[in-house]
C-alpha cells in the first residue's frame, strides 16, 4: 500500500512515465532497496484499475514506448486521506512515516499536521498501555514498558523531525 | 612549603574571586576588622600619650634649689572663673639668664602676659567680660605645645616686678621629676574595666567580621573537601581567605586611625583632649595589634569551621544540627558573679589583689555572653515552636543556623553589655559627684587666702565694698601637730566666721568643733596636747563633732584661749548675697589688683552644669561608639539575610507562586533578624546592669542607672532589625517574582 | 465544562517572544499534558495561566473570573486557595520538616497547627512518604522530595494542580511512581492537572495533550 501512495504522491507533481517514477522513488525513499520495474508497473496497473491514475498519452522515441501516467481527482483524495490518517502506532514505523513527511512537503501540505496526528495516535496508544500497566501485574507492566519505550523512541523521532522540518523542506525542494 | 604557599594563594584567589560581590564582601570585612584595628591602635596609643603628658608635666616643674641669688621669682596662683580653674604663674625676672619655662619664647616683663591658646580663646569669647579685669596685662604671645600638657589646657605666665623674694618662690631652672603617686584606685579600676569592656567586644568583633558571608565560604570549602582536599589543606586555604580580609582590615584600620587622630584635640573636655602628635602607639604595642588581629581572625575562622572540615556533607545537606550543651557554658557567668560578689565593698582594703579578682570577674561575665547566647537563642527558638507560619519559617531557619546569627549578635551583645555597664558606672559616679556639688551649694562663702605680706586691712575693705558682699569675716588659721605625728588645721573665729567652714548650729562663744576628713577618720581628741607652731603646747578642749567643708579644729575665740596664733595666717570669709548674679566674680574683680596675693575660692560655685557637660560628653561618646558597633552588626546581619534570600531563592519563589503572601515572607525575615537581636539586647542590658551594679558595689558607691541611655541602645537595635529587614525586602521581592522560578 | 480558558496569550521577555498567541482550555478534573521542545514557552504558558506572570496581552479566565484583570494580591489569594504547584526541584523550604512543609499551605489559610499537620500526614500517607515526615527535605531522596511536594500541592484540595516538569530530575522508575501517585491522587480529589513535560512517557499519564511550538499552543484535541 505504501508504494502505491508514494507513487500517487509523486504523480501529484505532474504526469510522468514509469521509468521516471522509479527513479524519483529510488532517489527519495529507496535508499538501499531500489524498486523493481515489475513492482512499479504492477502497482501502476492496480492504481489504473482503481481509477486513481489515468494514462496521459504515449511518448514516442527510440527504445521501448513510454506511457505517461497522471493522477486523477480520486487519486488526490486518496493521498490526502492517507496523509491525514495516522499509522497504527507500532515499532519500526519510520519508513512509512518518513515517506509521509516527505510527500507532504513535496505536495505543499502541512508536514506538521502529519507529525502531530501521528504523535496524538502514539500518545493515545501509550495512554492505553499506561492504563494497562496500572491495572496489571508485574509481567504486564514489563511487557507494556517494552512497548512504551519503543513508542517513546518513535515519538522522540517525531519531535526531532518536527524541529527539523524547515531543513528537510529545503532539501526535498532541491 | 611551596604546597603550603600555593594552598594559601588558592584561598586568596577564592576570597577575591574577581566578582563584584566578592570584592564587596572583602570591603565589608575590611571595614569591620579595620574599625577594630583602629580602636585597638587608639587603645595602644594611650599609654604612650599618658607618658608624653607626664614627661611634659615634669618639664614644667620648677627647680627651687640652686646656688646664688635666684634668677627668677615665681608665684603660682589659680584664677577661678565660674566653673573654670585657670592655673597661672606670676614671674619676676631678676637676671639676664633667668630660666624660661618650656613653651615660651621669652619671659613676660612687668605688665606682660603669655597665655595658652585655650585661655586666649576664652578671653576673646563674649562671656569673658567678667574675667577681663583680672588679666589687664598685655598679651605678648601664646604658650606652645611644649609648655602644655593637653591642647585645651588653660595656663598663663604674667610678669610682676613687685614679687619679693620669699621662702618658696625661688626658681633656678625648669624640669624636675617627682615620684608619681599611682592612679587613684577607683580611677584605676574604672579605666581598667573600661579598657576591658572596650577591647573585649573588639576582639569578638574581629571574629564576627571574619565570619561575614561564611555560609557561602563553608559551602565552597566543603566542595573542596568533597573533591578530595585533605582537612589540613582546606584549613590552609581557609586561612588564606581569611588573611586577605584581615590584611584589608589592617590597611583600613591604619587608615581609620590616622584619620581619627586629628580629632583628638577637638575633644571638648580639656582634661581628655590630647595633642594628635602625642597619640602614637609604641612600636611594641603597634606590632602586637598588627600581628594579633590577623592571627585572631584566622583562629576564629578555623574554629568556626571545624564542623565543616570534619563533615563536608553537613553543609550540603541541611541536617538537624547537634544540640548545644549547656553546662560548660554556665561556668564563666557563675564564676564571674561569684568573683564580683565576693569582692563587694573591697575598695577600702589595703591589699590591691582584689582588683585582679574584679577584672577577672568582669572578663568572665563578658565572656559568658558569646558563650551563652547561641545556646539561649536555640533554646528560645525551640521553645517558640512557631505560632504563625511566618514565625515558624523564621524559627525553623534559626534552628538550622542559629549559630551564625547568634555569633553576630553575640558581638553586639558584648558591646552593648559593656556600654550598659559603663552607663551604670558613669551614672553612679556622676550622681556621687553631683550630690557632693549640691551639698556645697548652700555655702555662700568665698574663702580668701592671702599669700605673703601686704596691707590686708585695705584688701578686706575692698572686698567688703564689693557688689553682693554681705559681710567679711576673719578666721585665724594655724596648723598643729597631733600626738601621733599627723598635722591638723586649727581655725579660730567668731561663730559667724566659723559658719563659713563648718556646720556649727547653736554656736556660742566658748565652743570647739571638730570636722573629720571623713566619717570615722582620725582627728584630734579632747584632752590631747597639740604642738602649735612647733613650739607651744595646747590642750584640746571639749569638742563637738560636726560636718564641714574641710577637716580640722574650729574654735570660737573663748575656746582658743592660750593658742599661739603668731605662726598662722588669717583667712577672710566673704559672705555673699546670692541674689546678686555672679556675686563671686564681682567680688574677685574687686580684688583683682592683688592678683597672686589672694586666692579666692567660692565654695558655693554651681559646678553641676559643668559636671553634667563632662558626663554628657562621655555618655555621648559611649552611645556613638556602641552605635557604630551596632551598625557593623547590622551590616553583617544584612549580609547574612541577603545571602539567605539568595540561597533560598527557589523555595521562596515557589512559595510566592503557590500564593503565599509576600507579607508573610517579609515577616518571617523580620522575626529571623529580630529574635536573635532582641534576645541579645535583652541579655546585654541584663548583664550590663548586673555588672554595673556589682562593680559599683565593689567601691561602695550608690548605684544609679542611666535608663535613658540604655533605652537608646535598645531602641537602636530594634530600629536596626527593621532597617536590615527593610533593606532585604527588595531582594526578597526579586526572588519571589516569577523569574525566581526559572532554573539556571 | 471549561474550568480554565486562555486565549491569544502574548508574552515577551525583551526581544524574546516566549508566547505568541497561545491558548488552551482546561476542563474540570482532566489531566492535560503540555508538551513541546524546551524553550518553546511551556513554562511561560503555565506561569501565565496560573496567574504567576501577567501576560502582555490575552485573556485567562478561571471559572467566571478573569485572572488577567485581577490584582497581584487577588491572584496570590486565588493561587493559594484554588491552585496547587509542583516544580522540578527545590520547592520545599529546607528548614522546615517535610510534614511542616506539607502543612504550610493549610496553616497559611489559618488552620490550627495540629489539624493542619493531621491533614498533612494523611496526604503524605497517600503519597507513601509518611516515613520521612519528620526529616528535612535535604535528608530525603529526590523521589521522596517530589512526592512531598505533591502532597503539599494537593493538601488544600485545589481545583487545578500545575506541575512543571515534576519528574525532570528523577530517573524513570521514580518518575513513574511520582506520576502514578500524582495522577491517581488528582483523580481522587477531582483536581485538574496541567502537566508540563517533554517526556512522552510522562505525558502518557494525561487525558490529552497540548503541544506548544514557537510560543503557540496547539490544542491537539481540536485538530483531531
Ligand atoms: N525571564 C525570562 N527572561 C528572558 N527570557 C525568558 C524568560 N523566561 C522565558 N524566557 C525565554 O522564553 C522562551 C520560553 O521559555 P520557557 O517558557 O521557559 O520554555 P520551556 O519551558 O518550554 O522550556 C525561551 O526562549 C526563554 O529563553
Ligand atoms: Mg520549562
Amino acid at each position: 500500500m505504501a508504494i502505491g501512495h508514494a507513487l500517487l504522491g509523486l504523480l501529484e507533481g505532474g504526469p510522468r512515465h514509469g521509468y521516471d517514477l522509479k527513479r524519483a522513488y529510488d532517489e527519495r525513499f529507496g535508499q538501499h532497496r531500489p524498486l523493481a520495474y515489475g513492482q512499479v508497473y504492477s502497482t501502476l496497473s492496480r492504481l489504473l484499475k482503481n481509477g486513481l491514475v489515468a494514462e496521459a498519452g504515449v511518448e514516442a522515441g527510440d527504445g521501448p514506448e513510454r506511457r505517461r501516467y497522471a493522477i486523477t481527482d480520486a487519486g488526490v483524495t486518496d493521498v490526502e486521506r492517507w496523509l491525514g490518517t495516522p499509522e497504527k502506532p507500532e515499532p519500526y514505523l519510520q519508513n512509512t512515516l518518513y515517506s509521509k513527511v516527505v510527500l507532504a512537503l513535496l505536495s505543499g501540505r502541512s508536514a506538521t499536521d502529519v507529525l502531530d496526528v501521528q504523535r496524538s495516535a502514539h500518545l493515545g496508544t501509550m495512554r492505553e498501555l499506561t492504563r494497562r500497566k496500572a491495572d496489571g501485574d508485574l509481567a504486564d507492566q514489563l511487557i507494556c514498558d517494552f512497548a512504551l519505550f519503543h513508542l517513546e523512541a518513535d515519538l522522540r523521532w517525531l519531535e526531532l523531525t518536527a524541529a527539523r522540518l524547515d531543513k528537510l523542506a529545503a532539501e526535498v525542494g532541491k | 612549603m611551596t604546597q603550603v604557599i600555593s594552598d594559601l594563594l588558592l584561598g586568596v584567589r577564592l576570597a577575591v574571586g574577581g566578582s563584584r560581590k566578592s570584592w564587596g564582601r572583602l570591603v565589608l570585612q575590611g571595614v569591620g576588622i579595620g574599625l577594630c584595628v583602629a580602636v585597638l591602635l587608639l587603645a595602644a596609643a594611650i599609654p604612650n600619650a599618658l607618658k608624653v603628658r607626664d614627661d611634659r608635666t615634669d618639664s614644667l616643674n620648677e627647680v627651687a634649689e640652686g646656688t646664688g641669688p635666684a634668677p627668677l621669682l615665681m608665684e603660682e596662683m589659680y584664677v577661678h572663673f565660674r566653673s573654670l580653674d585657670i592655673p597661672g604663674n606670676y614671674v619676676n625676672v631678676r637676671a639676664e639668664n633667668a630660666p624660661v619655662p618650656p613653651g615660651l619664647e621669652r619671659l613676660p616683663g612687668d605688665g606682660e602676659i603669655v597665655v595658652s591658646p585655650a585661655l586666649a580663646e576664652l578671653l576673646a569669647s563674649p562671656d569673658a567680660g567678667l574675667l577681663g579685669p583680672r588679666f589687664p596685662q598685655r598679651v605678648i604671645g601664646t604658650i606652645s605645645q611644649a609648655g602644655l600638657v593637653g591642647p585645651r589646657d588653660l595656663l598663663f605666665y604674667a610678669g610682676d616686678t613687685t614679687i619679693a623674694e620669699r621662702e618658696g618662690n625661688r626658681v633656678y631652672a625648669f624640669g624636675q621629676t617627682y615620684e608619681r603617686r599611682g592612679l587613684d584606685p577607683v580611677l584605676w579600676m574604672l579605666s581598667l574595666v573600661g579598657i576591658v569592656v572596650l577591647l573585649f567586644p573588639v576582639l569578638v568583633f574581629v571574629g564576627v567580621a571574619t565570619r561575614l558571608a561564611a555560609a557561602q565560604r563553608d559551602r565552597r570549602l566543603a566542595a573542596l573537601r568533597l573533591v578530595g582536599a585533605a582537612a589540613s589543606r582546606v584549613r590552609l586555604i581557609a586561612s588564606g581567605e581569611t588573611l586577605v580580609g584581615a590584611l584589608a582590615g589592617l590597611v583600613f584600620g591604619i587608615g581609620f586611625f590616622f584619620a581619627a587622630r586629628p580629632l583628638a584635640d577637638d575633644i571638648s573636655i580639656a582634661e581628655v583632649a590630647i595633642y594628635p602628635a602625642d597619640l602614637l602607639p609604641t612600636p611594641e604595642l603597634a606590632a602586637l595589634v598588627l600581628v594579633a588581629v590577623p592571627a585572631l581572625a584566622v583562629l576564629t575562622s578555623l574554629f568556626a569551621m571545624r564542623r565543616t572540615i570534619i563533615e563536608p556533607l553537613g553543609v550540603v545537606r541541611h541536617q538537624k544540627p547537634v544540640r548545644r550543651r549547656l553546662w560548660w557554658r554556665l561556668v564563666p557567668p557563675v564564676a564571674g558573679i561569684a568573683l564580683l560578689v565576693s569582692q563587694a565593698g573591697a575598695i577600702g582594703e589595703k591589699d590591691s589583689r582584689f582588683q585582679f579578682y574584679v577584672i577577672a570577674g568582669v572578663v568572665l561575665l563578658m565572656l559568658s555572653i558569646p558563650v551563652l547566647l547561641p545556646w539561649l537563642v536555640e533554646w528560645v527558638v525551640n521553645w517558640m515552636r512557631g505560632a504563625t507560619p511566618a514565625l515558624q519559617l523564621a524559627v525553623r531557619r534559626l534552628q538550622l543556623d542559629a549559630g551564625t546569627a547568634a555569633r553576630v549578635v553575640g558581638g553586639v551583645a558584648v558591646v552593648l553589655a559593656g556600654t550598659v555597664t559603663l552607663q551604670v558606672l558613669i551614672a553612679s559616679v556622676e550622681k556621687d559627684v553631683i550630690d557632693e556639688e549640691k551639698r556645697d551649694l548652700v555655702h555662700n562663702f568665698v574663702a580668701l587666702t592671702p599669700k605673703g605680706e601686704f596691707d590686708m586691712a585695705a584688701m578686706k575693705d575692698a572686698v567688703a565694698a564689693g557688689n553682693g558682699v554681705r559681710a567679711v569675716h576673719v578666721l585665724d588659721r594655724t596648723s598643729a601637730k597631733l600626738p601621733d605625728g599627723s598635722t591638723t588645721r586649727v581655725s579660730v573665729g567668731t561663730c559667724s566666721a566659723l559658719k563659713a567652714q563648718a556646720d556649727v548650729k547653736g554656736c556660742t562663744d566658748g565652743k570647739a568643733y571638730l570636722v573629720r576628713f571623713s566619717r570615722g577618720a582620725a582627728g584630734a581628741e579632747s584632752g590631747e596636747v597639740l604642738m602649735v607652731g612647733g613650739r607651744s603646747a595646747w590642750t584640746v578642749p571639749r569638742l563637738e563633732e560636726v560636718p564641714g567643708i574641710s577637716p580640722g579644729l574650729f574654735l570660737t575665740p573663748a575656746a582658743a584661749e592660750g593658742l599661739d596664733l603668731s605662726e598662722g595666717m588669717p583667712q577672710f570669709q566673704a559672705e555673699l548675697d546670692l541674689a546678686v548674679p555672679d556675686a563671686a566674680e564681682h567680688m574677685r574683680n574687686a580684688i583683682a589688683p592683688y592678683s597672686w596675693r589672694v586666692h579666692a575660692y567660692f565654695y558655693g560655685q554651681d559646678d553641676t552644669a559643668e559636671v553634667e557637660l563632662v558626663f554628657g560628653a562621655v555618655r555621648q561618646v559611649l552611645i556613638a561608639g556602641s552605635m557604630l558597633t551596632l551598625l557593623l552588626a547590622g551590616a553583617s546581619l544584612l549580609v547574612m539575610a541577603l545571602e539567605q534570600v539568595r540561597e533560598r531563592r527557589r523555595s521562596l519563589a515557589v512559595m510566592a507562586a503557590s500564593g503565599v503572601p509576600r507579607g508573610i515572607l517579609a515577616r518571617s525575615l523580620l522575626w529571623q533578624n529580630g529574635v536573635p537581636l532582641v534576645l541579645s539586647t535583652a541579655i546585654a542590658v541584663g548583664t550590663g546592669v548586673l555588672l554595673g551594679v556589682m562593680v559599683t558595689r565593689v567601691f561602695n558607691a550608690e548605684v544609679a542607672y542611666d535608663w535613658q541611655g540604655t533605652a537608646t541602645l535598645a531602641g537602636a537595635s530594634v530600629v536596626l532589625v527593621l532597617a536590615v529587614t527593610a533593606l532585604t525586602l527588595p531582594s526578597l521581592r526579586r526572588a519571589t517574582g516569577a523569574l525566581g522560578l526559572r532554573t539556571e | 465544562m471549561s474550568l480554565l480558558v486562555a486565549q491569544d496569550l502574548h508574552k515577551s521577555f525583551g526581544k524574546t517572544h516566549a508566547l505568541e498567541g497561545a491558548g488552551l482550555t482546561i476542563r474540570a478534573g482532566e489531566i492535560v499534558a503540555v508538551m513541546g521542545p524546551s524553550g518553546s514557552g511551556k513554562s511561560t504558558l503555565l506561569h501565565c495561566i496560573a496567574g504567576i506572570l501577567p501576560p502582555d496581552s490575552g485573556v485567562v479566565r478561571y471559572g467566571d473570573r478573569e485572572l488577567t484583570s485581577m490584582s497581584d494580591r487577588e491572584r496570590s489569594e486565588l493561587r493559594r486557595t484554588d491552585f496547587g504547584f509542583v516544580f522540578q526541584f527545590g520547592q520545599l523550604v529546607p528548614e522546615l520538616t517535610c510534614l511542616e512543609n506539607v502543612a504550610l499551605p493549610l496553616r497559611l489559610s489559618g488552620m490550627k497547627r495540629r489539624a493542619a499537620e493531621r491533614a498533612a500526614r494523611d496526604w503524605m500517607a497517600k503519597l507513601e512518604v509518611d516515613g520521612v515526615a519528620d526529616q528535612r527535605p535535604g535528608e530525603t531522596s529526590g523521589g521522596q522530595g517530589q512526592r512531598v511536594a505533591i502532597a503539599r500541592a494537593l493538601v488544600t484540595e485545589p481545583k487545578v494542580v500545575f506541575a512543571d516538569e515534576p519528574t525532570g530530575a528523577l530517573d524513570s522508575l521514580n518518575g513513574e511512581r511520582v506520576m502514578h501517585l500524582l495522577t491517581s491522587a488528582a483523580r481522587e480529589t477531582g483536581a485538574a492537572v496541567v502537566l508540563v513535560t517533554h517526556e512522552a512517557r510522562v505525558a502518557a499519564y494525561s487525558d490529552r495533550e497540548v503541544v506548544v511550538r514557537d510560543g503557540k499552543a496547539r490544542d491537539v484535541e481540536f485538530v483531531r
